[in-house]
C-alpha cells in the first residue's frame, strides 16, 4: 500500500495516516475479538506495527531518493576542435538522470546543429539505478570562423542543468582541402580516382649527399616510402622487389617507420623503409620497385546515403562527416609501384685503377692485422685482418700481403659483422692461409684497394710494416708446364634442324577417322563380311548330303506318285499299288532313316498302328504285290487312302 | 588402247607435274629467304604456298622453323603439330618441335606409359584409321573369298585363317590407338604468351590466367568470336578468341 502513494507526497500521507490511525482500527470487525476493550498488549502490537510500517516506508523512500541521488548530471563534448567549412563535428551530450524533461539547443548564427542519434543506458550499482541518456548531434557551418557553442540547458527531474560552453573552429575549405577539378563541391557519387594511385604508391629516393648518381658496385642508401590514403587499411605482404634487372636491393630495414604526411593536398599514411641499391652496369635505369599489398579504401564512387527527412536540417553539410562511417570500403590486392625515375649509374674510372683492385666500392679502413712473426718457407700459416667502413662489403676481398711475389696465399674465410640495421656500416674479418716463398727477414704489410665514391678516386690502404723472420730456403719457382692453350671451343651447333628442300605431297590435315568416308568404308567391310557369310552358308546348304538325300527322296516320291496317278487313270490296279507302295516306302525311309526297299509290312505293323491309313494301305499294296488285286472300282477309295497315308507321314510318325 | 584412254592416263600421271614444279620453285625461293635471315618473308612465302596448294608436311615444317627463328613459338608449334599430322616420324620435325616446346615452356605431359606413347604416336591418326579400314576390308574380302570358294584345300584355309587373325589384331590395335587418341580431334594451340583465358566470352571479361604460347588446350563450344578452352591438367578453363587459339586440325 505504501508504493501506491506518490513519492513526493509520501511523508504527508504517512503523517495523515498516523493522525487517522492505523486502518486496522477503522475496521474493528476485521480483527477477532475486536469488540472487546483495548488491552495493553493490543496497544503495543499496534505501535510496533506502525513502527515497522514507518521503517519500511523509509527504506523505500531512501531507495527512491537514491535513484535521484547523484544522477542529475549533464555534459557535452566535441570530437574535434576544427572542421573545414562544409564538414561537421560530432557533439555528444551525456545526461544522467531518470527523467529528461527538455533539452534546449542553443542557436548560433551560421552554425548548424542537427540531431543524429540517441541512446539510453541503465546501470544497477549496489542497489542504485543509474540512467544515462546520450544524444549526438552534427555541428558545422558553411561559413569559416570561430564559433562559440553556448551552454546547453537540460531540464532533468525538474532541475535545470547546463553544459560548459564549447568552441568550434570552421576552417576555410580551400585551405584545408584541394578543390575538385571542376570547382564544384563534391556531390553524391564522387568519381573514383583513376590516376592509378588510388590504393597508394611507392617512392624511392637516393640518400647520397651531394650526388644524384651512383657508381657500379656501390651500394647507395635509399629510402623507400609507401604512401597510403589516410583512411585506408592496408596489409603489406611480401617484400619490396625491384622491377627489372638493373638494380639490386640490399638490406631493407625490417621495421619501417610510419608517419602521416600531406602530398598534393592529400593526407597520406607513409611507411618508410631504408635500404640500399646497387647496379652492375653503367647507364641510366629506372629505379622501379614494387610491393604487394592488400589495401582497403573508401569507395568514393558509391552514392552517399541520403538522409532527407524534409526537416530544417536537410543539409549536405553533414553528409561528409557521417559518410566517413557509412561509405563502403573496397578492398583489393594491388602491387604498389614507384614511378620510373631514372638513376644514373656511372662506371668506375679506369684511370688510376690499382692492380689489386677487386671491385670494392665504399669507404674502408684497416681495423687490425695479425701476421705471425716467424715463418718457414713452404709452411702455411694463417693471417687475419679486419676491415671496417661502409660500402659494398660483398665485393671486398681479402687484403694481400706485400710484396706479392714473396707470398703465396690461399682462399680463406670471412665474417661480416653489420653495424647498423641496413648493414651499410660493417666490419669484415678475413682469415686466410699464406706460405712464405722467400727466406730471410722482411717487412710485411697487408694492402687492399677500393674505390671511394665520395672522393671519386681509388684508394689503397696498407697496414704498418711488420717485421717477420722467414727461415728456410727460397722456394724455387718451377716454371709451370703451361699447357698449350686449349683450342677454341667450336661454336655451338645451331640446335634447329634446317629446312626441307623437297616438296612433299599434298595431304589433308583431317585424318580419315574424322571424315564420313571412314564410316562408309567400315560399313562396306561389314557388308563384305555379311556377304561372305551368306555365300558360305548357301554353298554349305547346297552340298548338304542330308538335304540332297531328302531332295532325291522327294523327287523319287513325286515320280512314284505320278506313276501311281497315271496307273490309276489307266485303271492299272497292280501298277497303282506298286507305285504307291514305293512312295510310302520312300517317305518312311526318309523318316526312319532306312533304305526304302528295306521297309516291309512287318516293320510297318510293328511301328505303326494297324488301323492307320499307312498300315492299311501298305497291307493292301502288299496283297496286290502278291497277286491279289483290289477291284478297279475301289481305286478312288485307295487313292484317297494313299493321300491320307502320305499326309500322316510326319516326323512324329517315327 | 584407244586414244582417249591413253590421253586420260597421261593426264592422270603427268597432269600434276607443272603444279608440282611451281610449288618446288616457290619452296626453293622461300628457303632462300630463310637462309638469308629474312624469316618473316620466308614465313609469308610458306603460308602463301600452303594457301595455294594445300597442306604439305615439308612446307609446314619450314614454316614452323621460320616462326621459331622469329621467336613466335605459338605459331611455330602449331605448324609443327600440323606437319606431324602428316609425317609423324620425321626426326627433324620432332627435334624442332621439342626445341620449340622447350623454348616456350609448353611441355606436353602424359600419364601413359612412355613406350605406349611411342607406339601410339609412331603413326598418325590418319595412318591408324587406314589400318583399321584396311583390316576391316581385308576381313570382308576374306569372308567373301571363303563364301565363294569355300577354300577346300587345307593350305588355303590356313592361309586365310592367318590373314584373318592378323587383320583382326591390326583392327583391334588400330581401334585402340584411335580410341586412346580420340581427344586430339579437339586440340588447339595457344598462339601468344600474353593472351589470357577469360571468364566469359566478352572482351572485357575477367582474365583468369594465361596458358602460355604453344600450349595445347582442349577446345569446346564457340560463342561468337570466342571459343571455350580447357587447359589439360589444370583448373584453368574459360574463353579465348579465335585469333588467340587455333585448332590443330582446321
Amino acid at each position: 500500500m505504501v508504493s501506491q502513494f506518490p513519492r513526493s507526497n509520501f511523508f504527508r500521507k504517512v503523517a495523515d495516516w498516523r493522525r487517522a490511525g492505523c486502518p486496522l482500527h477503522r475496521c474493528p470487525r476485521a480483527l477477532p475479538g475486536s469488540n472487546q476493550a483495548r488491552s495493553p498488549i493490543t496497544s503495543l502490537a499496534r505501535q510496533m506495527l506502525a513502527c515497522l510500517c514507518f521503517i519500511a516506508a523509509g527504506i523505500f523512500t531512501t531507495s527512491g531518493l537514491a535513484t535521484h541521488a547523484g544522477a542529475a548530471a549533464v555534459g557535452a563534448t566535441l570530437d574535434r576542435d576544427s572542421v573545414p567549412a562544409g564538414n561537421g563535428a560530432l557533439l555528444t551530450l551525456t545526461i544522467t538522470g531518470s527523467r529528461v524533461d527538455q533539452i534546449q539547443l542553443p542557436e548560433v548564427e551560421n552554425l548548424i546543429i542537427q540531431g543524429r542519434d540517441q541512446s539510453r543506458q541503465i546501470q544497477m550499482n549496489g542497489g542504485q539505478t543509474i540512467v544515462s541518456l546520450t544524444c549526438t548531434y552534427a555541428v558545422g557551418s558553411n561559413t569559416p570562423g570561430n564559433y562559440q557553442i553556448p551552454p546547453i540547458a537540460v531540464s532533468i527531474d525538474g532541475q535545470q542543468l547546463t553544459t560548459k560552453p564549447l568552441t568550434l573552429k570552421v576552417l576555410d575549405a580551400a585551405a584545408a582541402q584541394a578543390p575538385t577539378p571542376s570547382g564544384a563541391p563534391p556531390t553524391a557519387g564522387q568519381a573514383p580516382d583513376t590516376s592509378g594511385k588510388r590504393f597508394g604508391f611507392l617512392t624511392v629516393e637516393l640518400l647520397i649527399k651531394d650526388r644524384n648518381y651512383l657508381y657500379v658496385g656501390e651500394i647507395a642508401p635509399v629510402s623507400i616510402q609507401t604512401w597510403l590514403p589516410e583512411d585506408a587499411r592496408a596489409q603489406l605482404g611480401g617484400r619490396i622487389q625491384p622491377e627489372g634487372k638493373a638494380f639490386t636491393l640490399h638490406n631493407v630495414s625490417e621495421r619501417p617507420q610510419q608517419s602521416t604526411e600531406i602530398k598534393d593536398g592529400k593526407r597520406y599514411t607513409v611507411v618508410t623503409w631504408y635500404g640500399g641499391i646497387s647496379a652492375t652496369k653503367a647507364g641510366k635505369y629506372p629505379a622501379s620497385l614494387s610491393l604487394d599489398a592488400t589495401v582497403a579504401v573508401r569507395d568514393t564512387s558509391a552514392p552517399k546515403p541520403r538522409r532527407r527527412n524534409g526537416g530544417p536540417f536537410d543539409d549536405p553539410l553533414f553528409d561528409s562527416m557521417m559518410d566517413r562511417f557509412n561509405t563502403p570500403m573496397i578492398q583489393q590486392e594491388v602491387t604498389l609501384k614507384s614511378e620510373d625515375e631514372e638513376i644514373e649509374v656511372r662506371p668506375l674510372p679506369t684511370t688510376g685503377r690499382p692492380d689489386g683492385f677487386t671491385g670494392a666500392v665504399g669507404d674502408f679502413k684497416f681495423e687490425s692485422a695479425d701476421i705471425p712473426a716467424s715463418w718457414k718457407t713452404g709452411e702455411p700459416q694463417q693471417i687475419s685482418a679486419s676491415l671496417s667502413g661502409s660500402g659494398n662489403f660483398a665485393l671486398l676481398g681479402a687484403p694481400a700481403p706485400v710484396p706479392p711475389d714473396a707470398w703465396k696465399i690461399y682462399p680463406g674465410k670471412s665474417d661480416l659483422t653489420p653495424r647498423d640495421a641496413a648493414a651499410f656500416s660493417a666490419s669484415k674479418r678475413f682469415q686466410f692461409s699464406a706460405v712464405a716463398r722467400k727466406g730471410g727477414k722482411q717487412d710485411v704489410t697487408l694492402s687492399f684497394s677500393f674505390f671511394d665514391p665520395a672522393a671519386a678516386a681509388y684508394k689503397t690502404l696498407t697496414t704498418s710494416p711488420k717485421p717477420v723472420a722467414v727461415s728456410g730456403a727460397d722456394l724455387v719457382d718451377v716454371q709451370p708446364n703451361i699447357p698449350a692453350a686449349p683450342p677454341e671451343p667450336a661454336k655451338p651447333k645451331d640446335p634447329l634442324v634446317g629446312q626441307h628442300s623437297v616438296l612433299s605431297a599434298v595431304a589433308p590435315l583431317t585424318p580419315l577417322v574424322a571424315r564420313p568416308g571412314f564410316v562408309w568404308l567400315l560399313a562396306l567391310a561389314g557388308l563384305l563380311c555379311v556377304l561372305g557369310q551368306t555365300l558360305a552358308w548357301l554353298r554349305h546348304r547346297r552340298r548338304d548330303p542330308a538335304r540332297l538325300a531328302h531332295a532325291a527322296m522327294e523327287i523319287a516320291t513325286h515320280e512314284a506318285l505320278q506313276a501311281a496317278a497315271h496307273c490309276a487313270e489307266q485303271r492299272d490296279v497292280a501298277g497303282f499299288f506298286e507305285a504307291a507302295r514305293r512312295a510310302i516306302q520312300l517317305r518312311l525311309g526318309a523318316l526312319w532313316n532306312q533304305p526304302a526297299p528295306a521297309i516291309t509290312l512287318a516293320e510297318i505293323s510293328a511301328r505303326i498302328p494297324a488301323e492307320s491309313p499307312v498300315a492299311r494301305f501298305f497291307h493292301e499294296a502288299d496283297l496286290s504285290a502278291y497277286g491279289r488285286h483290289a477291284a478297279e472300282d475301289l481305286l478312288p477309295h485307295w487313292r484317297s487312302l494313299l493321300a491320307e497315308a502320305l499326309a500322316s507321314l510326319t516326323p512324329s510318325a517315327r | 588402247m584407244n586414244r582417249p584412254l591413253r590421253l586420260a592416263a597421261c593426264l592422270i600421271l603427268f597432269g600434276n607435274a607443272p603444279l608440282h614444279a611451281a610449288g618446288s620453285i616457290a619452296l626453293e625461293q622461300a628457303n632462300q629467304r630463310f637462309a638469308a635471315g629474312e624469316y618473316a618473308d620466308a614465313a609469308t612465302a610458306y603460308k602463301q604456298l600452303l594457301t595455294s596448294e594445300g597442306p604439305r608436311a615439308s612446307v609446314l615444317y619450314n614454316l614452323g622453323n621460320s616462326y621459331q627463328r622469329l621467336g613466335q613459338y605459338g605459331p611455330a608449334i602449331l605448324a609443327y603439330e600440323r606437319a606431324r599430322l602428316l609425317t609423324p616420324r620425321d626426326p627433324d620435325l620432332l627435334a624442332n618441335l621439342t626445341l620449340a616446346r622447350q623454348a616456350a615452356a609448353a611441355f606436353e605431359e602424359t600419364h601413359r606409359n612412355p613406350r605406349l606413347d611411342a607406339l601410339l604416336y609412331h603413326f598418325s591418326r590418319h595412318e591408324w584409321s587406314w589400318l583399321v579400314v584396311g583390316s576391316a576390308l581385308l576381313l570382308g574380302g576374306l569372308a567373301v573369298l571363303f563364301g565363294v570358294l569355300g577354300l577346300p584345300r587345307r593350305g588355303w584355309r590356313n592361309g586365310a585363317l592367318t590373314a584373318a587373325s592378323i587383320a583382326i589384331l591390326a583392327l583391334m590395335t588400330g581401334a585402340t590407338a584411335l580410341y586412346l587418341r580420340r581427344d586430339e580431334a579437339a586440340l588447339g594451340i595457344v598462339l601468344s604468351a600474353t593472351t589470357g583465358v577469360r571468364l566469359s566470352p566478352f572482351d572485357k571479361a575477367e582474365v583468369l590466367g594465361s596458358p602460355g604460347a604453344g600450349r595445347s588446350v582442349r577446345l569446346g563450344a564457340t560463342s561468337g568470336a570466342f571459343r571455350y578452352v580447357e587447359v589439360p591438367r589444370t583448373s584453368l578453363r574459360g574463353w579465348m578468341t579465335d585469333t588467340e587459339v587455333v585448332p590443330i586440325i582446321p
